[in-house]
């Protein structure tokens, strides 16, 4: 069977998931499963190969051949559409369930197959026109997936802002591709890095799909948008749809020219998101929220792969470049991976308790044993630590980083603070999740809904374990996945395709291998040697403390009140509290709350401005009729001045 | 043969010799203050009577509160093998293996603040929220030594980085890594290894709940993690490779015992510092890190 019919069968078992959605579920998760292990398929084999496939209709579509076109970039992108589609499909069969959500679960499963086919659309199109439609249709499915639970008001809120903000990305795309097109004369796409006129165009591509991948200061709408959507949504949100966001950026650098500034201009952004995203997730009190925030770091991370493979283009560097932007896109998949994966155990949190907000939860382990160690191996995997996928793909940024120092050029001005950032962002990241996991699984529960949690059904747990496996295996095999990688690579910059695989790869696997069977013996061992010597259970200690309660622990706000105070004049965190002050207080409450700056200092005062004059000039319209008249006669005879004055 | 007899010293070094260094530091402080101290060996007796001891657990802990000083353990352990030992080289060299031993360490404190936040304790939280949050001003200083190395030798694996010193910002990054070594193994100025009761404490505070094995563990990857940065400093600053094999091990053993009693010295001499200002001890080391780097890079130039 050909890529054609493999992408054909997909396409095909999706729109018949669409059809099976509002009443049979099982057929529509039947159907929606084989779509994705057909896209998977496809995308497989295009990695494989490393060949690039290719398909141009004889019928027109608005005026225009469809052309489709799947290369290594595009599929890298696919198979992971398709891994965490299906997941997240499976997951909502338990999680947006008709009986629980008799409103919403039918929509759920049209729009998700719909925001299937739309994502694989946007891969394969090249036309511009096409390009444009399939865009603009994944951002309404994704709007509509979003705004499922659309009676709460912070949803509709959520939801409204997305779409705001992806229609002022989608206005730069429009004028990114209508010029494109006016440049070329065709809609058609396709490499064409000799044309250097076309450069330009670059900063329009930037900020368009930049909206879309949510780097800082274009992540204004994913916080609200990833926190308020049904879990399966935030994962296939974060996971994939922000990922197309990065499509756009790396398939436009690899087939237009760029200007000289971008390389440095993607990598300051990138280097930017990754501080700022976390800095921002510090502060955060509610679990999805601060798992939003954590997207816009590891966009930031793939950035700072992408820019550095665009600089080395810039200065004729194959080696490094080739490095840097191999740890981005593979960061693209393990971000996809451990992103969705957390999201499905937030999901199941909140199944679970009912509520985001972590000093609410805790002890959660004893409820949960599932989902707090899958949980936990997403959080070691998106710290970045070794042996899980993490670390693969940021080791490869580091490589392609630390050689652009060694190796004389313009670059080493850049790579030196972008290492030592990406070091503290990887700090920054593993205090966060020790804080998420120490503060909602761990420790005693704080709030009653905690002690009626409940473990996740099979249909939850289950995709949880693939996307764990998935990160797992890319940790402990990555020269499994290098071709893979690879591939995708030799499709954004041909002249790459000879750069070898970094010999050190596969050593670096086998040592992932010994620590990870060290680690778990090691655990065994200790286990048993506790046990052997005697074990007893009794309160915590802490250093003789009576009568501890759950209130005393420490909690979220508390334990990243240090970073958090470092990064105060960007967080700009709102404090109220009343101190405890007379012999006897009566009451002491303090209350931190960390706003989205960017939103509330600049967006919105922007945005107030605007209505004001917008309000003044609104006087001008009142419904009086004779005033409108003058408002005629005046125009005309300003018309009729100008006119005159013209003619003269 | 030989290769698996080589692996078997340096894993008998990182694993018997590490327990002596915390026991020469405290010789050191109680020579200082004129007294005559606990055995050198002290933490060795420590460590076999806790192995033998049974645990007591909080009602609350998790199966992970054991499992995370024993992958903590691991961690360091698989670190301190990557690092060279002088001559004696090391088990696994790669490109890139310095950024492992970096996030290796990292992942050791994952897991000890994990196991931390496994008692709920308010004291422990504490401890576990300041070694996160200060270890990323640490890891910014070691990053930045890293660079330094790296951009010295041309070279990316902790083998042919550590051959060469440091050059003309040799010193610079002496008194760097040092204070880093004293943040990142619970030291004064920054900790006080001698209390575990008081609200300032940073990495003593979160093993507070621990006992017996699990102990055992934790106070000897404390160990070896000491011995691991120090070794990495007296290599970074010293030619070590560059010497003949046994001064290679002279200077390697001169060094660490030098670097064992500075640790003590600074510890007699100087009271710990309060906690607003241990951001900014960590800063001036990673600064001290920075203008190293900037030697390296334009000292090489000149």
């Amino acid at each position: 069977m050909t890529i054609g019919g493999m992408l054909a069968a997909a396409a095909g078992a999706v729109l018949l998931s669409l059809v099976a959605s509002p009443r049979t579920p099982r057929c529509w998760l039947a159907a929606s499963l084989a779509g994705t292990l057909a896209a998977l398929a496809a995308a497989a084999w295009v990695l494989a190969t490393g060949g690039a496939w290719e398909w141009r209709s004889v019928f027109l579509i608005g005026g225009e051949n469809m052309h489709l076109r799947l290369d290594g970039v595009s599929a890298l992108f696919l198979a992971l559409v398709a891994v965490a589609g299906g997941a997240g499909a499976a997951y909502s069969r338990e999680y947006w369930t008709d009986q629980a959500h008799p409103a919403s679960a039918r929509a759920s499963r049209a729009w998700w197959s719909a925001l299937q086919l739309c994502m694989g659309l946007v891969l394969v199109c090249a036309n511009g026109l096409h390009f444009l439609i399939a865009w603009e249709l994944f951002a309404l499915c994704a709007y509509f997936l979003i705004t499922l639970d659309g009676r709460r008001r912070e949803v509709r809120a959520a939801g409204w802002l997305y779409l705001t903000a992806s229609h002022a990305g989608t206005l730069a795309l429009f004028a990114f591709f209508s010029l494109l097109a006016a440049r070329t004369g065709s809609w058609d796409l396709g490499p064409m890095r000799e044309r250097a006129e076309l450069a330009p165009l670059f900063w329009l591509a930037l900020f368009g799909f930049g909206v879309k991948a949510g780097f800082f200061p274009l992540h204004i709408w994913l916080p609200s948008a990833h926190a308020n959507a049904p879990s399966h949504v935030s994962a296939i949100m974060s996971g994939v749809a922000i990922k197309m966001g990065i499509y756009g950026i790396v398939r436009f650098s690899g087939w237009l020219p760029t200007p000289p500034a971008a390389g440095w201009v993607v990598t300051t952004v990138g280097v930017a998101s990754a501080v700022l995203g976390v800095a921002f997730a510090l502060g955060q009190h509610d679990l999805k929220r601060l798992l939003a925030y954590h997207s816009v770091e590891n966009i930031g991370i793939i950035l700072m792969g992408v820019g550095f493979a665009m600089v080395a283009t810039a200065h004729g560097q194959a080696a490094w470049g080739a490095l840097a932007l191999a740890g981005g896109l593979l960061h693209v998949w393990n971000h996809g991976l451990f992103k969705s994966l957390l999201f499905l155990g937030a999901g199941s949190v909140l199944h679970a308790t009912g509520t985001r907000e972590m000093s609410r939860l805790g002890g959660l382990w004893r409820a949960m044993p599932w989902t707090a160690s899958l949980f936990a191996l997403g959080a070691v995997a998106i710290s970045g630590l070794p042996p899980l996928n993490g670390f693969v793909s940021e080791w490869l940024v580091y490589l392609g980083m630390f050689d652009a120092v060694t190796r004389p050029g313009a670059a080493v001005v850049a790579a030196m603070p972008a290492i030592v950032l990406l070091a503290m962002t990887g700090a920054l990241a593993l205090a966060c999740f020790v804080k998420v996991c120490g503060v909602v699984f761990l420790g005693a529960p704080r709030s009653p809904e905690t002690k009626h949690a409940h473990e996740c059904g099979p249909w939850m747990r289950g995709p949880m374990l693939t996307l764990a496996a998935g990160c797992v295996a890319i940790g402990l095999a990555p020269f499994l996945f290098w071709p893979a990688v690879h591939a995708a690579v030799a499709a954004w910059r041909g002249t790459w395709s000879e750069v070898p695989a970094p010999e050190s790869l596969t050593t670096l696997g086998l040592f992932h291998v010994v620590l990870a069977v060290l680690a778990v013996a090691g655990a065994a061992w200790l286990w048993r040697r506790a046990h052997r010597g005697g074990w007893a259970r009794a309160g915590t200690w802490d250093c003789g403390y009576a009568a501890p309660t759950a209130r005393m622990q420490y909690t979220a706000g508390s334990f990243a009140g240090i970073i958090t105070e470092w990064f105060a004049w960007i967080l700009q965190p709102e404090r109220h509290e009343h101190r405890p002050e007379e012999t006897f207080p009566r009451r002491a409450a303090f209350e931190e709350h960390t706003p989205e700056t960017v939103l509330e200092r600049v967006i919105q005062p922007c945005a107030r401005a605007v209505m004001r004059v917008s309000a003044i000039a609104r006087r001008l319209q009142h419904g009086r009729t004779h005033a409108y008249i003058l408002y005629l006669i005046l125009g005309l005879a300003a018309v009729a001045a100008m006119t005159l004055a013209w003619s003269q | 043969m030989i290769s698996i007899l080589e692996f078997l010293v340096r894993f008998a070094v990182w694993l018997l010799l590490a327990p002596l260094l915390p026991g020469l530091i405290n010789k050191v402080k109680a020579w200082v203050a004129g007294r005559r101290g606990p055995p050198v060996l002290q933490l060795y007796y420590d460590l076999t009577r806790l192995w033998r001891k049974g645990v007591v657990v909080s009602t609350l802990a998790s199966p992970g509160f054991i499992a995370g000083p024993a992958v903590a353990w691991v961690a360091v352990l698989a670190a301190a093998l990557l690092l060279p030992l002088g001559p004696l080289g090391t088990s696994l060299s790669f490109r890139g293996d310095v950024i492992l031993l970096v996030y290796l360490l990292a992942l050791a404190r994952f897991c000890t603040a994990w196991a931390a936040l496994e008692t709920g304790s308010a004291f422990e939280g504490m401890g576990a929220a300041r070694e996160v949050s200060y270890a990323v001003l640490a890891e910014a200083a070691v990053i930045t030594a890293v660079l330094t190395l790296s951009l010295q030798s041309g070279s990316l694996s902790l083998a042919a980085m550590l051959v060469p010193s440091a050059g003309a910002g040799a010193v610079l990054l002496a008194v760097g890594l040092f204070t880093v070594l004293l943040a990142e193994n619970c030291r004064v100025p920054f900790d006080d290894p001698n209390t575990h009761l008081e609200l300032t404490m940073i990495h003593e505070v979160m093993v507070l709940d621990h006992s017996g094995p699990p102990l055992a563990a934790v106070l000897h990857g404390a160990a070896m993690k000491l011995l691991l940065f120090s070794v990495l400093l007296v290599q970074a600053v010293l030619p070590v490779g560059e010497l003949p094999p046994a001064a290679a091990v002279g200077a390697l053993v001169a060094g660490v015992l030098l670097v064992t009693v500075a640790v003590g010295l600074v510890e007699s001499l100087l009271a710990r510092a309060a906690f607003r200002r241990v951001p900014l001890l960590l800063t001036t080391a990673f600064l001290l890190c920075v203008f190293a780097l900037l030697v390296a890079w334009k000292g090489g130039a000149a």
